[in-house]
C-alpha cells in the first residue's frame, strides 16, 4: 500500500514535469514563472489528477463487477456498461444541446450514469439466474449492449455538426485533453462517494463471490447489497466515461494483477486497485502524450492496445473461468 | 455421549416449522410441513430426490420465503429476524458453493469468523475449526487447486468458524447455536464423514443443534437422534431414529430394499441396503 502510494506521488510529479514545456523537480519546487504556473495549474495538474481519478474509478468499478458477476472478467468495457454510459453522454451533448444550448459536466455524468445504472441492471438480470452468472450469456449480452449503443451513439452523431461531430469522435477514443476544474471536481466527487460507499461493502462483497446463498447466510442482506454495487459502480463509470470517454481494459487488468499479488480478500484489492489504477492511468497518459508529441495518443487507445492481449491471455489461461 | 444433559437444558432455542408450504409456479415442492427441531440434536432430513429436503433447509435458513406457513426460530418468528442476527446464531453449508476467485483455505476460514465482527480471539478460532477438519495441513492452499472433499471440509471449516465456541471448554459451549448442513458428506472419505460425525455427536452434547440433509441411510442410523422423513413435499414421520427408520418406512417412503436391525449396544438401527429383494 505505502509502494504504491508512493509511485502514484512519483508518476504524479513526473507527468506534471513533462509536456510541451518541461519543469524540473526544482521549478516545481522554487517557483515558477506566471507562464509556467498557468501551464501547471490550468493544463498539467487537472489533467494529472483526472487521469489518477479516472484510474482509480475504473480500477475500482471493475473490482465492484467482478464482486456482483462474482467472476473475474466482468469489466464495465467488456460488458457494455462503458458504452452504455457514453451514449447517455452523447445524448445530452447532442439532444440536450438543443434544449439547453449549453450542456454541464453535471448533465452529462448524470445521463451517462442514468445509462450505464440501467445497462448494469438490464445485465444482470439477463446474465445471472438464482445467483449463477452463465459467463459466456455475460459476455455475449456485454457484445450486444456494446453493439446496441454503439449504434445509437452513431445514430446520434449523424445528427451533430461538424465541431460536435469532431469532439465526440475523439471523446469517445477516451482523450484527457481540455480539461476544466470543474469536471476535475465533479468526477472526484463522484469517485470519492462510490469508494467511501464499496468500501463499506468490503465484507459482503468477500461474502458474495463465494455465493448469493452465502452471503445471506453469512448475514448480509444480498438484495441491497447488489443495488449499491450496481449504483455505485454506474456511478464512477458514469463520471469517468462523461468527461474523458471510453477507456476500457483498466478495470480489468488492474484488480487481476492485484488478486494475483495479494489475494482476493477485497479489503486489500480494492485499495490496491484504486492506487494500482490511478497509477497505470497517469503513467499511461504521460507515454500517450509525450511519444508522439505533438502529437497525441489516444488513451482509449492505448489501454486497449494493452488491454486486449491481456484479456486474451487471461481467455486462454484460465479456462476455468469460463 | 451426554446428550441427556443438553434434553434438560430448557427448549428455548428450538425450532418448529407450522404448516409451511413452498411452491415455485404452480409446483408445489413443500406441502404442509410441520415439524420440530430441538436444541442440542442432530436431525437428519431423509427423502427421496426432489422430495423437497433442501428446499426445507433454505426455508430454515431463510434463504427462501415460505408461500404459507411459518417458522418459529428460538420462539421468534424466523421472518422477523434479520440476517445479520441469524448469522450469529446459524450457520449453513450448502450443497455446492462455487467460486472463481482464488482464495487460501486460511483466507476463506477468515471470512466466517469476520461474520461475528471484532474478534480477539480470531488466530485461535481459525486454528480450531482447521484441526477439527483436518486441514491445518492445507491452510494455504489456494482453495480452487482443492480436490472436491478438500473443498467442502475448507467450506465446513469456515461455516463452524462462524458459531465457533469462544471457550469449547465449556460444556455448554455451544448452547443456541444451529448448524444446517445439505448432504455434507458428498465427496468426503468415510474417515473424514467419521471423524466429524464423532465431532457432530459432541458438540450436540454441548448444546449445538444440526440439521442435516442425508442420502446415506446407513449413516444417518449412526449419527442422527431424530429423523424427519419427507415423501413428494409431506412428512412422511418424524421422531427418534428407532422410531422412524424402520424396515417399512424405508420401503414404503424411500423405495429402499434394506435389512434393518436393531443394535442393542447402542440403541440403534442396524442398515444394510440390498439390492436383491427378499
Amino acid at each position: 500500500m505505502l509502494l504504491l502510494t508512493l509511485l502514484l506521488v512519483i508518476s504524479m510529479l513526473l507527468s506534471l514535469s513533462f509536456g510541451g514545456m518541461t519543469f524540473s523537480l526544482s521549478d516545481l519546487l522554487s517557483g515558477l514563472s506566471p507562464q509556467q504556473s498557468l501551464i501547471l495549474w490550468e493544463i498539467r495538474l487537472p489533467r494529472t489528477l483526472m487521469a489518477a481519478i479516472v484510474g482509480a474509478g475504473l480500477a475500482i468499478s471493475g473490482v465492484a463487477l467482478q464482486a456482483l458477476f462474482r467472476n473475474p472478467l466482468a469489466e464495465p468495457g467488456l460488458i457494455g456498461v462503458s458504452s452504455s454510459a457514453a451514449f447517455g453522454a452523447v445524448f445530452v451533448i447532442v439532444l440536450g444541446g438543443v434544449i439547453w444550448q449549453d450542456v454541464s459536466v453535471w448533465q452529462m455524468s448524470l445521463s451517462a450514469f442514468l445509462a450505464a445504472a440501467l445497462s448494469t441492471a438490464l445485465l444482470y438480470s439477463i446474465a445471472t439466474r438464482n445467483g449463477h452468472t452463465d459467463v459466456a450469456l455475460m459476455l455475449l449480452t456485454g457484445v450486444a449492449f456494446n453493439a446496441i449503443a454503439g449504434a445509437l451513439t452513431q445514430l446520434l452523431i449523424t445528427f451533430s455538426d461538424d465541431t460536435q461531430l469532431r469532439s465526440v469522435l475523439f471523446w469517445m477514443m477516451g482523450s484527457f485533453a481540455n480539461l476544466s476544474w470543474a469536471s476535475v471536481t465533479m468526477v472526484l466527487s463522484m469517485v470519492l462517494v462510490s469508494l467511501i460507499g464499496l468500501w463499506r461493502l468490503v465484507k459482503p462483497m468477500n461474502a458474495f463471490v463465494l455465493g448469493e446463498n452465502v452471503c445471506l447466510q453469512m448475514g448480509y442482506e444480498p438484495k441491497w447489497f447488489k443495488w449499491q454495487v450496481m449504483g455505485f459502480s454506474a456511478l464512477m463509470v458514469g463520471a469517468a466515461v462523461s468527461v474523458v470517454g471510453v477507456i476500457g481494459f483498466v478495470g480489468l487488468v488492474v484488480p487481476h494483477i492485484m488478486r494475483l499479488w495479494v489475494g482476493s480478500d477485497h479489503r486489500l484489492v480494492l485499495p490496491l486497485s484504486a492506487l494500482a489504477g490511478a497509477i497505470l492511468l497517469v503513467v499511461s497518459d504521460l507515454f500517450a502524450r509525450q511519444i508522439l508529441y505533438p502529437a497525441e495518443l489516444p488513451i482509449g487507445l492505448l489501454m486497449a492496445l494493452l488491454g486486449g492481449p491481456f484479456f486474451l491471455m487471461l481467455l486462454l489461461n484460465k479456462r476455468r473461468w469460463i | 455421549m451426554n446428550h441427556d444433559l443438553s434434553k434438560e437444558v430448557n427448549h428455548s432455542f428450538d425450532i418448529e416449522v407450522n404448516a409451511l408450504s413452498f411452491s415455485v409456479q404452480e409446483n408445489r415442492i413443500l406441502n404442509q410441513v410441520t415439524a420440530q427441531f430441538s436444541a442440542g440434536q442432530i436431525h437428519c432430513i431423509l427423502g427421496q430426490n426432489g422430495a423437497g429436503k433442501s428446499t426445507l433447509l433454505k426455508c430454515l435458513s431463510k434463504e427462501l420465503n415460505p408461500s404459507e406457513g411459518s417458522v418459529l426460530w428460538a420462539n421468534y418468528p424466523l421472518k422477523t429476524l434479520s440476517y445479520a442476527q441469524l448469522a450469529l446464531q446459524r450457520a449453513v453449508l450448502s450443497q455446492s458453493t462455487e467460486l472463481s476467485f482464488s482464495f487460501t483455505v486460511e483466507q476463506l476460514v477468515r471470512l466466517g469468523v469476520e461474520v461475528r465482527g471484532h474478534c480477539e480471539q480470531t488466530a485461535e478460532i481459525i486454528h480450531s475449526v482447521l484441526q477439527v477438519c483436518d486441514m491445518q495441513q492445507l491452510q494455504n492452499r489456494d482453495y480452487l487447486t482443492l480436490s472436491g472433499g478438500e473443498q467442502k471440509r475448507a467450506q465446513l471449516a469456515r461455516v463452524l468458524a462462524q458459531i465457533w465456541p469462544i471457550e469449547s471448554q465449556e460444556s455448554h459451549a455451544f448452547i443456541g447455536k444451529w448448524l444446517l448442513l445439505d448432504e455434507w458428506t458428498a465427496g468426503l472419505d468415510i474417515k473424514h464423514q467419521q471423524q466429524l460425525g464423532r465431532f457432530f455427536k459432541e458438540w450436540a452434547g454441548q448444546g449445538l443443534g444440526i440439521i442435516m440433509v442425508l442420502h446415506d441411510i446407513s449413516f444417518a442410523a449412526q449419527l442422527a437422534d431424530q429423523c424427519l422423513i419427507l415423501q413428494s413435499g409431506k412428512v412422511y414421520s418424524q421422531g427418534h431414529v428407532l422410531a422412524c427408520l424402520t424396515q417399512t418406512s424405508l420401503r414404503e417412503a424411500l423405495e429402499i430394499n434394506a435389512r434393518v436391525e436393531i443394535d442393542v449396544i447402542n440403541q440403534r438401527p442396524f442398515i444394510y441396503p440390498v439390492l436383491e429383494s427378499f
